[in-house]
């Protein structure tokens, strides 16, 4: 792939937290259109991870270079309760300096929202919390997306309606970073998979035409 | 993006979400009204006039009913981890101190304009007189509760004991804008001018400078994870 | 040299000073009750002066030292430096207790009270709260990194700020005199009095550096404790 296509290059990354190494050495790079499945046990440091690429945490040593807006769906909605779903969204359009007023409620259509947009956040269930994180996440249209477990707490349909919507992210050449245990749903979307265990980044296997559960055996036994 | 387009934006966010709820408002509100009446009531009046401890009894409702208010600035950007949202954005990151210092101004400014009334009312005291003098010893004081204020609450949201920490922290470096408040207001229900006891009043001024700047600065510091 | 080593080296040299220091603590003793004239005034009791005024020097020094470490801690980020400056806030603490406690045994005999705002004791006790609040805080916070950051702030706050509490406490004494003014001995004394001032303020400087210096090695020792248990699990 040509180099201007790289849209974020993390180098030996490693993170501290209360004298416990949580990260050691990770490097990782992601083209545009890749989605990368990222797997492991829990406590593995995979949401601290997500968060040193997003730039919430300052790694104890190594570089996060990112040449793309980057948008992040995580356990936590990052939204106002007290807020209907439209102001949060349009709060967050300002701060991102999106002047056409017509996305916000091009956005609330797209998670399928619309009608429910003058309501306050707080009443929301996780669900529908998730689709408000996602609108969010996408305003400025980001060429990175990272995403924290995201068919958690999600029924079923919910789940096929967001594996769709990842499906264009990534036809449209949006690069993402998925971390998840649900082989089987994203396995499909996701290009390669990796597996942090430990602190540490395993290698990146190319999922395209394969067997996800085959994938995650191979990284499981690699370490 | 400029500052301070990010710092109003986030300031009237605040402010919204505050209006919506009014809880730490009216919460504030009745804790002001509250102290300034037990104030009254807890001391001799054969012994000890209105007067004399009107001043002391307004610094002191001001002060608390201040610190009641403050932490809710930050808890609101913990519950969902909003702040976060806010870091995501290109916005710069000392708008967020600007906004919530602005934000926070209103909101004691707003519990400050209606306990002041009724502190008159209570205390029967004479500000007419000096009014807009009284008024500018208020807002120079509570610039610097709010600047220092604001940066504390920022530290102490994230600990366990918030609501016990921020008084405790806070408190001692509100000495020079409290006991300055104290002191200006009383001699300007004692009729004097604020030209005669001008002294206060550039220790207040001077903090204000120093502590709004060293907040700004620092803010930065804390934000980091 | 590991940090368990060098906890070790300068807990030893610490020990040292502290004792020399606390040999000259004695004294000084010595020198005020048996060698330095009485002062008329305020008799026997004013010899006190000989520790108070020392002490308050020693704490107010280790309060300049946090906030001057807290900014070399942020520019350096070296968690070391916020291990000093927190040994140096202790030891602050530590001596502004013997100031609150000797400033009322001196004032008792001479004011007829224990407690009178007097300016000097009033501003110690704004201080010593202060750093009592920047211990508290940092009792609270586990994370090393964000505990030395937050104290870092509280430090240079109380650099920039607290000589404004100091101009607020001499401004309402110099309009609100205390019933009776103490007069703080100013070098203005007879040449024994100075020189066993002199010596008491140079002695609990030593003993400043002594107690800091044990106190920074506890702290090294605590760090090196909580980087092996992490290193084991």
């Amino acid at each position: 792939m040509p180099p201007s296509d790289l849209v974020l290059t993390a180098r030996s990354i490693s993170r501290r937290f209360a004298y416990r190494p949580v990260l050691t050495d990770v490097s990782l790079t992601l083209s545009r259109g890749e989605v990368l499945l990222l797997v492991g046990p829990n406590g593995a440091g995979k949401t601290t991870l997500l968060r040193v690429l997003a730039g919430l945490l300052r790694p104890s040593a190594g570089t996060v270079h990112l040449s793309a807006a980057i948008g992040m769906v995580a356990h936590d909605a990052m939204l106002y309760p007290a807020l209907s779903a439209r102001e949060n969204l349009r709060f967050f359009a300002r701060l991102h300096g999106v002047r056409d007023r017509g996305r916000v409620d091009a956005l609330l259509t797209q998670v399928d929202l619309l009608k429910r947009g003058d309501d306050r956040v707080g009443t929301f269930s996780r669900g529908m919390l998730q689709r408000v994180a996602i609108a969010r996440a996408l305003l400025h249209e980001p060429g990175l997306l990272l995403f924290d477990e995201p068919l958690s707490g999600l029924d079923a349909a919910a789940s096929r309606t967001l594996v769709a919507l990842l499906t264009e992210f990534r036809a449209r050449g949006t690069a993402m970073v998925l971390v998840s245990h649900e082989l089987e749903r994203l396995g499909r979307v996701a290009t390669h998979m990796a597996r942090l265990a430990a602190g540490r980044l395993g290698s990146l296997e190319p999922l395209t035409g394969r067997d996800p559960a085959a994938v995650f055996a191979t990284l499981m036994q690699d370490t | 993006m400029s500052t301070l387009r990010a710092a109003w934006h986030i300031a009237v966010k605040d402010i919204a979400i505050e209006w919506r709820t009014k809880t730490a408002f009216a919460s504030g509100l009745v804790f002001a009204v509250l102290v300034l009446a037990v104030l009254f009531f807890s001391r001799d009046p054969t012994e000890v006039s209105s007067l004399a401890i009107a001043p002391g009894a307004l610094w002191v409702t001001f002060t608390f009913a201040a610190m009641l208010g403050l932490n809710r600035a930050f808890l609101l950007e913990r519950e969902m981890r909003a702040m976060d949202g806010i870091l995501l954005t290109p916005a710069p990151r000392a708008a967020i101190f600007w906004g919530k210092f602005g934000a926070n101004l209103a909101f004691v400014g707003a519990i400050e304009a209606i306990s002041l009334p009724l502190f008159v009312l209570f205390y029967n005291v004479p500000i007419w007189p000096r009014l807009t003098e009284l008024l500018l010893v208020i807002a120079m004081a509570t610039v610097a509760f709010v600047a220092v204020g604001t940066l504390l609450s920022a530290m102490v949201v994230r600990t366990r004991y918030a609501e016990l920490m921020l008084p405790l922290l806070l408190l001692p470096f509100l000495v020079p804008p409290l006991v300055g408040g104290v002191q200006l207001t009383a001699s300007l229900l004692d009729g004097r001018h604020l030209s005669d006891i001008s002294g206060w009043l550039k220790l207040i001024g001077a903090f204000d400078v120093a502590s709004v700047t060293l907040a700004a600065v620092l803010f930065q510091v804390v934000l980091d994870e | 040299m590991t940090l368990r080593d060098r906890a070790t080296r300068i807990a030893r040299a610490g020990t040292v000073v502290t004792a020399v220091a606390l040999l000259g603590v004695a004294g000084v003793y010595v020198r005020a009750l048996a060698f330095t004239p009485v002062e008329v005034a305020q008799g026997e009791a004013q010899k006190i002066f000989y520790i108070h005024v020392p002490a308050a020097w020693a704490g107010l020094m280790a309060f300049f030292i946090t906030g001057l470490l807290s900014i070399l801690y942020l520019w350096l980020k070296d968690q070391r430096i916020d291990i000093a400056a927190a040994a140096s806030a202790e030891v602050g603490v530590a001596f502004s207790v013997v100031i609150l406690t000797t400033g009322p045994i001196w004032g008792k005999p001479i004011w007829g009270a224990w407690w009178t705002w007097d300016a000097r004791l009033t501003f110690t006790l704004f201080t010593f709260l202060l750093f009592v609040g920047y211990l508290v805080l940092r009792g609270v916070l586990t994370d090393p990194g964000i505990r030395g950051r937050f104290s870092a702030v509280i430090g240079i706050m109380a650099l920039v700020l607290v000589p404004f509490v100091h101009l607020t406490v001499y401004l309402f004494r110099t309009q609100h005199p205390a019933p009776i003014v103490l007069k703080p001995s100013r070098p203005s004394l007879p040449s024994e009095m100075l020189i066993t001032l002199l010596t008491s303020v140079g002695v609990f400087t030593v003993l400043y550096v002594g107690f800091l210096m044990l106190r920074y090695a506890l702290g090294l020792l605590r760090e090196a404790r909580e980087q092996e248990l992490a290193n084991d699990s």
